[in-house]
């Protein structure tokens, strides 16, 4: 068996591993979950009321670049734009009888021309999931009511002229009602399940979130600017410094100790050193000029290393020393961007123009992360001293990992170790046509087999 | 006009500036006492003391701060500001002396509050941290993917040794999630893509021109979008009160000076120590393992880049004898731009601003390719950068696994009995 404490070790930094790997788990399930609903149909009492459409029909499949609405589009908006009017007015005395009817109930009782039920049932079916009991839906579309007036219903405004244009169209078989819908009561109004994919480029946001919205963006950049100082700034600034060098010398307390932000600064050093070694190591010098200026660099680099050892090695002195009666808290999490990360938000985009753009981002965020708690696991074990190595084979896209796992005995103890005594070694092997050498038990002492590495 | 025109400063109005900066100052801070506590607090009124604990310790408590303060008493809460406070450097004694269950001290937390005040733009920061996120946000930066577990949760180590068959089953595990979080990932990515696509042009805002999940599901979700506005509207009057507060913040340090010099001045550090600080512990709060850990790496560099150099000044030593006077100037040349460079790069981490382009998580945005004048950082872009941090790790493992087969190779030749089963050739 393996000794305990280093064993202990290594099982306590893979179940943090672990435990990392499930929070990103949990958080990725999250937004599964909220975009596969939003991209299935949508619940039918969230729909919009049942207004009456008519308006060019449209068949392309994506929300494209807006068509200009023909003339006769023009006439057909304007009786739309009465008639819906004239809904908004008798939806509003209908919202005050009863809040929360579905949408196809709020048809069969009212008797407003908008929700008139004579409309024949029709040859289409629609698109998504139909509130049960009614009849079947048409396959209309309908544009968005302004719904300010009615809480509970979605914010959703009407979109203008050149709008109404947009839009995917019904790829449903409408063919035999296009005629009927040019008249606004001709549409009966049970609610068709709305989807993103036929209806999204409909959609708008509500006038309350956007004015928030807009806010908000327009205080960020406030504040923002405020920073850049001004009189007012550079007065405070001064008082600011006073008020900390006075805290400081009514404490008492010798000025320099350690703090967590400066063991932060060495471990960014320490990082960015290592990527400029490997540039300077893995770049081809061409000619000589090249050729100086890598060995220079890289002597550069030998003493700022040095430096920052030596840095190190006085914060640890006086670290070590007892340092008096602060008690010992929980580690805090460490903030995503840790310390470099900007006080102030400002809006930054991130750009792609296609699906697989992101999906290699993304994924390639994974492999980093990934890579990460590989080294981070690598160098740990060592730690512990050099009892278990961990040999990782890689782990590639796609492919099975491989990870063999040797367990070799303590130096220590090396010497006096015969083959008597337990020593085992196992491996732990992928899937793939490796399982020949998958060891399921620490094999007793003896050998069994014996390998030279190649 | 009329005689309110102010020729000299109106003595009401300056009394009023401070009450009025502390308002602001209460308004944009999350979980922040009424003034009149803060009022209290020069006093050193008792009352004052558990409030402005529980202030600290939502200032000081990275996100979550709602969940966790219902977690933590208000002892552990006290403790764990002042561990915190200690780790940042707090200068004053008197913090910790005080009681741990944050019954008194409303002097000193003001002061602490105060002082991590001066140290930054600490209403700022927290009013990034809790930003309504509008869009779908992607980080990009170098900064890790993974949130470090947090407090570690305490477990139950098993006595004695670990079977090994455990460690195989719990990389196996590992690398089982991994393969679940790529699949998932690129499932997400796909929805995301589709979501943005179909909702193209819906947006008011043209820079960004679709609807993000969260503006789509408000959209679906009427209750959830009265939600998320309430959210919009808190932090727009925080953010209002930001402002006003660095507006007036003046008065606020001119009034702590007083608050500062009505207290005693701290003794020297006293010399016995009210508690043994635990062995393994470095005194910021930093487990010596840490330390340890990032001088080894130091010193793993170090000799990497002795190794590399000693070769290279052989080369080059060998290589010099052909070049003549105009060679010089050119040495020159180089030294100082090389200087330069290795400048640059330890400004870099000195000032705390490693990267080029700004941190954080940024919103995507779905679009035509290279339209030209569009602001924001290109995903072709970003994927450059990932592929070279992602080269550099690679290196890193390859270059540890090669000292531990090395290592191994050793022992194999000293000692036939041990099974060595490399993994097959790739």
């Amino acid at each position: 068996m393996l000794p305990a404490e280093c064993s202990r070790r290594l099982v306590a930094e893979l179940r943090d591993a672990l435990d990392s790997c499930a929070e990103l788990q949990r958080q990725l399930e999250q937004s599964l979950r909220v975009s596969r609903r939003l991209l299935r149909a949508w619940e039918p009492a969230e729909t919009p009321a049942p207004e009456p459409t008519p308006g060019p029909e449209i068949n392309e499949e994506a929300p494209s670049s807006a068509c200009p609405p023909s003339p006769q589009d023009l006439k057909e908006l304007e009786l739309l734009t009465q008639a819906l009017e004239k809904a908004v007015r008798v939806r509003k005395g209908l919202s005050k009888a009863g809040e929360g009817v579905k949408a196809h109930s709020l048809k069969s009782g009212s008797t407003s021309p908008a929700t008139r039920a004579s409309a024949p049932p029709s040859t289409s079916h629609c698109a998504g999931s139909c509130a049960p009991g009614t009849k079947p839906p048409r396959g209309i579309r309908h544009p968005w009511v302004p719904a300010k007036d009615l809480p509970g219903r979605r914010l959703l405004l009407v979109g203008d002229g050149a709008h109404m244009g947009k839009g995917a169209g019904a790829n449903k078989p409408e063919a035999g009602l296009r005629d009927q819908q040019i008249i606004p009561q001709a549409a009966p109004p049970v609610p068709e399940a709305f989807t993103l994919k036929d209806k999204g480029a409909l959609l708008r946001l509500p006038e309350a979130f956007r004015k928030a919205a807009s806010r908000n963006a327009r205080l960020w950049a406030q504040l923002s600017s405020m920073q850049t100082g001004d009189s007012v700034d550079a007065a405070a600034a001064t008082a600011k410094t006073q008020f900390l060098q006075k805290m400081q010398t009514a404490a008492g307390q010798p000025g320099s100790r350690l703090s967590s932000a400066e063991v932060g600064r060495l471990q960014k050093a320490c990082s960015l050193l290592r990527l400029r070694m490997r540039e300077e190591l893995t770049a081809d010098p061409k000619d000589w000029t090249q050729e100086y200026r890598s060995l220079l660099t890289l002597e550069g680099l030998q003493a700022l290393v040095g430096q920052c050892l030596h840095r190190l090695q006085e914060l640890r002195s006086v670290v070590e020393q007892p340092q008096g009666p602060w008690p010992e808290g929980p580690p805090r999490a460490a903030s995503p961007c840790g310390g470099g990360a900007d006080p102030m938000w400002s809006p930054q985009l991130l750009l792609y123009s296609s699906t697989e753009e992101l999906q290699t981002l993304a994924a390639l965020r994974l492999r980093v992360a990934m890579l990460d708690q590989q080294v981070h696991l690598e160098k740990v074990l060592p730690d512990s001293g050099a009892w278990v190595t961990v040999c990782s084979g890689g782990v590639g896209h796609g492919e099975d990992s491989r990870l063999s796992l040797l367990v070799q005995p303590p130096r220590s103890t090396r010497e006096g170790v015969d083959e008597g005594t337990c020593e085992c070694a196992g491996a732990l092997g992928g899937g793939g046509g490796t399982g020949a050498w998958c060891l399921d038990s620490c094999p007793r002492l003896g050998p069994l087999k014996c390998t030279r590495p190649p | 006009m009329g005689r309110r025109r102010r020729r000299q400063p109106d003595p009401a109005d300056a009394a009023r500036a401070l009450p009025e900066a502390i308002a602001a100052l209460s308004r944009t801070l999350p979980a922040a006492p009424s003034p009149e506590i803060f009022r209290r607090a020069k006093f050193d009124r008792p009352e004052a003391a558990p409030a402005l604990w529980r202030l600290l310790f939502h200032v000081l408590s990275p996100l979550s701060a709602d969940s966790a303060s219902v977690s933590f008493t208000l002892e552990a809460q006290v403790r764990w500001v002042k561990s915190v406070l200690h780790s940042q450097g707090y200068p004053r004694l008197a913090l910790v002396q005080l009681q741990d269950d944050g019954s008194q001290g409303g002097r000193e937390l003001l002061l602490a509050l105060a002082w991590l005040l001066a140290r930054g733009p600490l209403p700022e920061r927290l009013l990034t941290q809790s930003h309504v996120r509008l869009g779908d946000e992607m980080p990009v930066c170098e900064c890790e993917a993974l949130a470090s577990p947090g407090p570690p949760a305490p477990r139950v180590e098993a006595e004695g040794s670990v079977d090994i068959r455990h460690l195989q089953w719990l990389m196996g595990k590992l690398q089982l999630r991994w393969r679940n979080l790529m699949a998932g990932q690129q499932e997400q990515c796909a929805l995301l893509g589709k979501i943005h696509s179909y909702t193209r042009g819906c947006h008011s805002d043209r820079s960004l021109g679709h609807l993000s999940v969260t503006e789509t599901e408000l959209l679906r979700d009427p209750e959830g979008g009265r939600q998320l506005l309430q959210r919009l509207e808190t932090e727009n009057a925080r953010l209002e009160a930001a402002l006003e507060w660095r507006h007036r913040e003046l008065v606020f340090w001119r009034w702590m000076d007083t608050v500062l010099d009505t207290c005693p001045l701290e003794a020297s550090p006293p010399t016995f120590l009210p508690r043994i600080p635990e062995p393994g512990a470095g005194a910021a709060g930093l487990p010596v393992r840490e330390l340890q850990a990032l001088q080894e790496e130091l010193q793993a560099l170090q000799e990497e880049l002795r190794k590399a150099v000693e070769a290279r000044r052989a080369a080059w030593q060998a290589a010099v004898g052909g070049h003549g006077p105009e060679w010089r100037a050119a040495r020159r040349a180089l030294q100082v731009a090389v200087a330069q460079d290795l400048a640059a790069l330890q400004w870099a981490w000195e000032q705390g601003k490693g990267q080029a382009r700004p941190h954080g998580p940024r919103r995507l945005v779905r679009t035509e390719a290279r339209v030209p004048g569009r602001l924001g950082l290109w995903a072709t872009e970003a994927t450059e950068a990932l592929r070279a941090r992602e080269a550099c790790l690679e290196a890193m493992l390859h270059q540890l696994q090669g000292q531990c087969r090395q290592e191994l190779a050793r022992l194999v030749g000293v000692r036939p009995g041990l099974i060595w089963v490399p993994p097959p050739a790739r």
